[in-house]
């Protein structure tokens, strides 16, 4: 009655988000129809955002940028998660007549058993662990194959999680919660000193346990070298990136001494395609200037600040304004 | 599950209509409800091409995203946007929400009528 003739047990080679998404994606390419892969990853300092996500919306990305953390987009829906070396991504790879999300949940499960974490479902996409959110889970089909993947916090850092990531306040507010940090829970804070080593350990135990077979290392060469390199650039590309945020407003406001100031931009593939800017600010021609100036420009901090930096306003005061403006900007508004 | 005899059907679950060299794609009934709840759809740009049997399209739903496989080799006419901001019109009439039109098709895949397209998903459910 089981289909299931092999069990493949996968390492993820590096913490580079790229290369492991694009191995994740081979992966899903050369499942056999009937194989379960289960493929383990950890992505150094990484805000990993949805499929359909826009970038800036969800993370602040120059911040991340700043402080040499990466920017990735995966195939799977859902929200935006950071991860670091305290965070160990499961993926599991199946044919789509023998994918069960249901199967797949239980390995979690007891994995954590296993190291003695109880642990439930809640909801479609996530795992709890008293009561508090452990692991989140998100799912993608090609083809005939169909991908689960999630990840599971041992010891994130849960400050810069905070800082990265942009929660959305209706979100929060609707769930009555007042922060991502509340919400989640790292696994060592339940099972103190435990390891991404023994989590992998566990889980490929666990494995095996609910299949009724014994994992296979994957064959070296199975994955093609240059196929794999491609995909990493592609993943690693701007255009993957930042050019799938389909056209979005942003509205951006601040108080100065001097007035208000509110800019309304048009984002379109990566770039500022139209900017409408006002204030109640006395000295106007510069701000009748700006959307000229901001138009046609990468939706780039460094980029936004430079064209800011070029444009000479005759008058002093209104040459002030700009500087504040552009302060503004530069301070992570962007 | 909801059929119409004016198209053509795949086997990945897209529905095809075509009238006077214009190919309209969309996803059938039985492919939105096994996807759930739609919440975003991407769709290629006007002009670009299209290949017969590989994703032109993306939907994601509350369970999963998946791809959407072209029936047609040719080039994209026109986009439905209207999906792009209420991509539950797919799950609320599928035979209307069509995708994207494409013309100057130079190849095509063998397509299912409506009784072969609910004999093949009626097999696959045993």
């Amino acid at each position: 009655m089981d289909r299931i003739k092999k069990i493949t047990y996968a390492e993820g080679a590096g913490t580079d988000p790229y290369r492991n998404l694009a191995m994740e994606e081979l992966l899903c390419q050369e499942c056999g129809e009937n194989e379960v892969i289960l493929y383990l990853w950890q992505n150094q300092n990484t805000v990993v955002i949805g499929r359909n996500q826009n970038a800036w919306k969800e993370c602040r990305v120059q911040l991340l940028e700043q402080e040499g953390g990466r920017l990735a987009r995966r195939l799977s829906g859902g929200g935006a998660v950071f991860h670091d070396l305290g965070n160990l991504n499961f993926t599991f790879l199946a044919g789509k007549e023998i994918y069960s999300v249901e199967r797949q949940m239980e390995v979690v499960r007891i994995a954590l058993e296993r190291l003695g974490i109880q642990a439930e479902k809640s909801g479609r996409n996530d795992i709890l662990a008293a009561g508090r959110k452990i692991s989140g889970n998100a799912f993608y089909k090609k083809k005939d194959r169909c991908c689960h993947h999630g990840t599971l916090m041992i010891q994130v850092d849960v400050e810069k999680l905070s800082r990265y990531l942009v929660p959305s306040r209706e979100k929060l507010q609707s769930k009555g919660v007042d922060s991502v940090a509340s919400r989640v829970l790292n696994l060592a804070d339940l099972v103190p000193g435990l390891t991404a080593e023994r989590l992998k350990e566990a889980l490929r135990k666990a494995f095996e346990q609910v299949y009724g077979l014994q994992a296979e290392p994957l064959e070296p060469g199975r994955l093609d070298a240059s196929a794999l390199q491609e995909k990493a650039e592609q993943y690693a590309s701007p255009e993957w990136l930042y050019g799938k945020a389909l056209d979005f407003q942003q509205s951006l406001s601040h108080r100065f001494p001097w007035g208000g100031v509110e800019l309304q931009l048009r984002i379109q593939e990566g770039m500022i395609a139209e900017a409408a800017v006002y204030s109640d600010a006395i000295n106007t021609e510069m701000i009748r200037q700006l959307p000229g100036v901001l138009a046609g420009v990468p939706y780039r901090r460094s980029q936004v600040c430079e064209s800011l930096a070029a444009y000479q306003p005759a008058d002093e005061g209104e040459k002030s304004m700009l500087r504040d403006i552009e302060a503004w900007l530069a301070d992570g508004t962007i | 599950m909801e059929l119409r005899e004016d198209r053509k059907y795949t086997k990945s679950h897209e529905w095809v209509r075509e009238e006077n060299g214009v190919f309209e794609i969309g996803l059938t009934d039985y492919a939105q409800s096994e996807l759930g709840d739609l919440v975003f759809v991407n769709l290629p740009q006007e002009g670009d091409p299209v290949t017969v049997e590989e994703a032109f399209a993306d939907v994601e739903s509350v369970k999963a995203v998946s791809d959407v496989y072209s029936p047609v080799s040719g080039t994209v006419s026109e986009v439905n946007e209207e999906l792009l901001d209420a991509p539950e019109k797919i799950n609320e009439s599928p035979y209307d929400a069509w995708l994207v039109r494409v013309t100057e098709v130079t190849e095509q895949e063998d397509l299912m009528t409506a009784e072969e397209y609910q004999a093949f998903v009626e097999s696959n459910q045993e």
